[in-house]
């Protein structure tokens, strides 16, 4: 407790201090010279060359705080921010102090990881990465998220998968681990920090142009509820990274004409009489129905 | 301090048996990781060139299709880091280039960025993915292709620390290779007939935006224009009996003495995405932060398809023409707002309201000529409009530095609106239907983070949601889901275990439509020193899920049956790194994925849930794919490195063998660095 009251008058002291309490970052170099011999390679370090910021955003002081009282107490952890003491919440704060200015991380404040505490030190390195971008605490961006995200390290696993192990499609390429807004898809649910395109339709879609239309016949589903109705993203252990092994089964569990179920209310059309399911010609529903994401000229989807 | 640095090293070192997914390109550094000093820049370098190999014995179609690693001389990896020691460096300060399996392995890849500080960034990423699906027997799948994805980003920010910023960037997208289609003629239960496609498939997006600060708030605006285009010909190579060459000519299926002599279907699409994007957020305020987007999509596509087919059915000569065109719509509105509150000091509360609208209408002319005679001669377009309203409310609190709770609840309502023709081909003019459905989703969530003691982190979350109103059967409609997880961790010895539920119910007068995923697993991984680590991981993904179907048997209608599907998935991985004399590395891996299924013997089912075979044939698919794999990378001098692997793939299905392979994969390499 003590401790804590400590560290948080360390931050707080960060908002208040005089300009009198920044001692410039060569003198951190005394005690600290491995870090600072190194800090050259770090992003951080453009604050010091550019030679114009203030001193509460240059070099060291611009994230462990005023080094005065660090250094006239011969050093120690509570008379300077150190963020192996600080705890998730301020380290976000802290952070965010400048890296709240993009964009991309408008979203971190409500993200998942936020809310597990998860926060930027768990996934980059400030002083010791071996990542050549970002300061990954980790050397590949996979092995960072698999750290944590073992079930999804399984999936990709699987013999049907997008190339992530392989070194061809990166985490980052469908999602945001600093968060993002609601999906545009499905119900607008808790997106998992799935990533949208520029405007804001379905990660898929970066890839998969092709199935983005739009089309005279939409394939309903894939605008309604995403791709995730039909395919799993990560991997699977079926052709096409499907949800079923036999594509009649994808196909059925949804056309039954059940009760409400539908655009049209009266449930997802089902098969016709046409349709012998027990006939193997008609268990491969895409050997007829080809443009089964959308078509231009068939609502059948048959050319 | 030196302890610290020491300890982060080998934190890297761990790094490399994290997960190794390949068994090249090797992850043992050459050269000195500190790089070297020229002139004003510290160069830090290393390249692996070396010779891949593989053998195959089995199913090559389903080894492309999961592996696809072949033989020839690669440039495996290489890193090229070029950084100002100075931060005034004269064109540039930062400098990193990376590259991976360039030369001919089916996944490339190539990262370039460059910077000079407060003046510009420069980032490039091109990529190439070799796809290949086999047309597996397993799923009847009777498409097959062999194409090559290709995309690359390039985004230029000028001045990326100042108040005002400029963005400009292009992508681009290219998917291109022969594939196998199909066709069905004459009518909807005629025969279907492989074609050749010519897979051409084309998207460039340029970006012009800038970002500029003003009064502690960043406005954030982009202008894009994404091109698609598309011209994947079809054609018959040569005269075609279809799939069904001796199905008698009776009842629904008279593709008995059909043939096709002829075919020839060009669909070329020409498609705009102009988008505008406008961002607004401010953050570091005391009490607040807030950020909102507005995006504008104005999707346009135009398309024509001319389908000319001949050959006779029923041994009566037949000539179809199809030409369709048209010009397609789909303007998308996206926004958010979301605003953070900070009333005290452990207390976060943030809110976002989202709003989208996205619809999809044009105009589109169908015509369809059969041996001289118009068949059907307009099919309108048809409208979806799809609009979502949400708005999430979540609480985080951290009362101790161990202890953390959050809870949120989500409220979404979405409309649907369509408009449909009511006739099939053939018929007058269709009816034009509206419907809508409306529908909302209610959601609670709530978890918590506690950290007992210092070195165990304990979390858990769950959220249980209901919609009134799912489109689908197997829509979320009555879903709970929870997860856990505990970790310990300890300098270098890391283990965890965690579980997840995943629940979804949704009641239907047909049938209740019931998914029930679990997942429990544990990892862990320990450098007990410098020359030995380990990690394994293990995972059990359990899946099944029953759901109503309707379909028709030898004409019979069959209702009140359902699809069940069960799977049971166990993976692990295992790899161990040693390091001998401080001269060589030797690593092994292995990766192991099994599914049991349901425990059957044969694919034939108990007759549980379906008469049908082809149903009880579909419940559970078992198979096991495994990895092992071994590299050894030997130190020859400081800047040089020997490094030789072998990985082994193997794939077994246990309903049929049809598509099992074994692959015997492996390289060797030399490391180095200038």
């Amino acid at each position: 407790m003590k401790l804590l009251r400590l560290v948080s008058a360390a931050l707080f002291l960060t908002t208040l201090s005089t300009a009198a309490d920044y001692v410039g970052s060569n003198a951190c170099k005394t005690c600290h010279a491995p870090v600072f011999n190194q800090f050259f390679r770090n992003p951080h370090y453009q604050s010091i060359a550019s030679g114009k910021e203030t001193p509460e955003n240059t070099g060291c002081e611009s994230c462990h705080g005023p080094g005065k009282a660090h250094i006239e107490a011969h050093g120690g952890k509570a008379t300077i921010v150190a963020f192996s003491e600080i705890g998730p919440e301020k380290t976000l704060a802290a952070c965010l102090r400048c890296h709240s200015q993009t964009l991309s991380r408008a979203n971190i404040r409500k993200s998942a990881h936020t809310q597990a505490d998860v926060v930027c030190t768990n996934c980059h390195s400030i002083h010791s990465s071996k990542a050549p971008r970002f300061l990954l605490a980790r050397q590949e961006q996979r092995d960072l998220c698999y750290s944590c995200h073992s079930t999804v390290k399984a999936q990709f696993s699987m013999p049907f998968k997008h190339r992530v192990n392989e070194g061809s499609v990166q985490c980052t390429d469908c999602h945001n681990p600093h968060g993002t807004f609601a999906a545009t898809w499905g119900m607008a649910g808790r997106s998992h920090m799935v990533d949208q395109k520029e405007g804001n339709e379905e990660a898929c879609l970066k890839c998969h142009a092709d199935k983005r239309g739009p089309f005279v016949y939409e394939h309903a589903s894939v605008r309604i509820d995403g791709c995730q109705t039909c395919h799993q993203p990560h991997g699977s252990t079926n052709p096409r990274m499907l949800t079923r092994p036999t594509v009649f089964t994808v196909c059925l569990e949804c056309h039954n004409g059940a009760g409400q179920f539908g655009i049209m209310n009266n449930g997802v059309i089902h098969l016709s009489a046409t349709h012998n399911m027990a006939d193997p010609r008609y268990q491969n529903c895409t050997t007829c129905h080809v443009r089964i994401h959308g078509s231009n000229a068939d609502p059948l989807f048959m050319r | 301090m030196k302890k610290l640095l020491l300890l982060a090293m080998a934190s890297v070192a761990l790094t490399s048996i994290m997960a190794q997914p390949t068994v090249a390109p090797t992850n043992e550094q050459v050269g000195n990781p500190r790089g070297e000093n020229s002139g004003d820049y510290n160069v830090i370098q290393s390249y692996e060139l070396g010779y891949r190999f593989a053998t195959l014995s089995g199913d090559g179609g389903m080894y492309d299709s999961t592996v696809n690693y072949g033989d020839g001389i690669r440039l495996l990896s290489s890193s090229l880091t070029v950084q100002s020691r100075d931060g005034h460096g004269l064109l540039f300060d930062h400098l990193v280039i990376t590259t991976q399996g360039l030369g001919g392995d089916p996944y490339q890849s190539a990262i370039l960025r460059i910077e000079k500080n407060r003046l510009y960034r420069y980032d490039m990423m091109w990529r190439l993915s070799a796809y290949v699906d086999p047309a597996e027997t397993i799923s009847f799948g009777e498409h097959a292709m062999n194409t090559t994805r290709t995309m690359q980003d390039h985004d230029l920010t000028l001045f990326p620390q100042s108040r005002v910023k400029l963005f400009l960037g292009y992508s681009r997208n290219l998917e291109t290779g022969p594939a196998i289609t199909t066709i069905q003629l004459y009518s909807s239960a005629g025969n279907e007939y492989p074609l050749f496609q010519n897979v051409h498939e084309e998207t460039n997006e340029y970006r012009l935006g800038g970002e500029v600060k003003f009064l502690g708030v960043r406005l954030n605006i982009m202008h894009g224009w994404e091109d698609y285009q598309e011209n994947s010909p079809e054609s018959l190579t040569s005269p075609s009996t279809g799939n069904n060459p001796t199905m008698p000519s009776q009842g629904n299926n008279p593709t008995l003495g059909q043939t096709l002599n002829s075919f020839q279907s060009n669909e070329p699409m020409h498609g705009t995405s102009p988008y505008w994007r406008v961002g607004l957020f401010a953050e570091g305020h005391k009490f607040w932060a807030i950020n909102g987007r507005f995006t504008y999509v104005a999707g346009k596509d135009a398309f024509t398809l001319n389908e000319n087919s001949a050959g006779t059915s029923v041994g009566v000569p037949n000539q179809l023409q199809v030409v369709s065109f048209g010009n397609a719509q789909r303007p998308a509105l996206a926004s958010n707002l979301n605003i953070s509150l900070f009333p005290a000091t452990h207390v976060v509360i943030t809110n976002q309201t989202s709003y989208s609208n996205i619809r999809m209408l044009g105009d589109s002319y169908f015509t369809e000529i059969a041996n001289g005679t118009v068949v059907s001669p307009v099919l309108p377009f048809q409208y979806l409009g799809i609009q979502i309203f949400s708005n999430t409310t979540d609480l985080m609190f951290h009362p101790k530095k161990w202890f953390s709770v959050h809870g949120g609840f989500e409220y979404s309502d979405r409309h649907i609106n369509s408009v449909q023709g009511q006739s099939n081909l053939g018929d007058p003019a269709p009816d034009q239907a509206p419907y809508e459905q409306s529908n909302q989703l209610k959601a609670g969530a709530f978890g918590f983070r506690l950290k007992p003691v210092k070195d165990v982190t304990i979390s858990a979350d769950a959220e249980v949601g209901r919609q009134n109103k799912p489109i689908y059967p197997i829509s979320d409609g009555n879903y709970q889901a929870f997860r856990g997880r505990i970790e310990y961790k300890k300098k270098q010895f890391r283990l965890a275990a965690y579980g997840k539920t995943d629940y979804n119910i949704n009641s239907d007068i047909l049938t209740s439509y019931a998914s029930h995923e679990r997942t429990y697993g544990g990892d862990g991984s320990w450098i007990t020193n410098s020359w030995f680590s380990i990690d394994a991981s293990y995972t059990k993904l359990h899946l099944n899920t029953l759901g109503g179907i309707n379909y028709f048997s030898e004409g019979i209608d069959i209702s009140g049956e359902s699809s069940y599907y069960v799977s049971n998935i166990h993976s692990a991985t295992l790899g161990a790194r040693f390091a001998i004399l401080k001269r060589a590395d030797l690593f092994v891996g292995y990766s192991h994925v099994q599914d049991t299924g349901d425990g059957r013997a044969t694919p034939d089912g108990a007759g549980l849930y379906s008469a049908l075979p082809a149903f009880q044939a579909a419940q559970t698919f078992p198979l096991r794919y495994l990895s092992p794999s071994v590299r050894l990378s030997v130190r020859i001098t400081p800047k040089l490195r020997w490094n030789a692997g072998f990985q082994y793939y193997g794939y077994r299905e246990q309903f049929s063998s049809a598509q099992d392979y074994q692959a015997n994969t492996g390289f060797t390499s030399l490391s180095f660095s200038f």
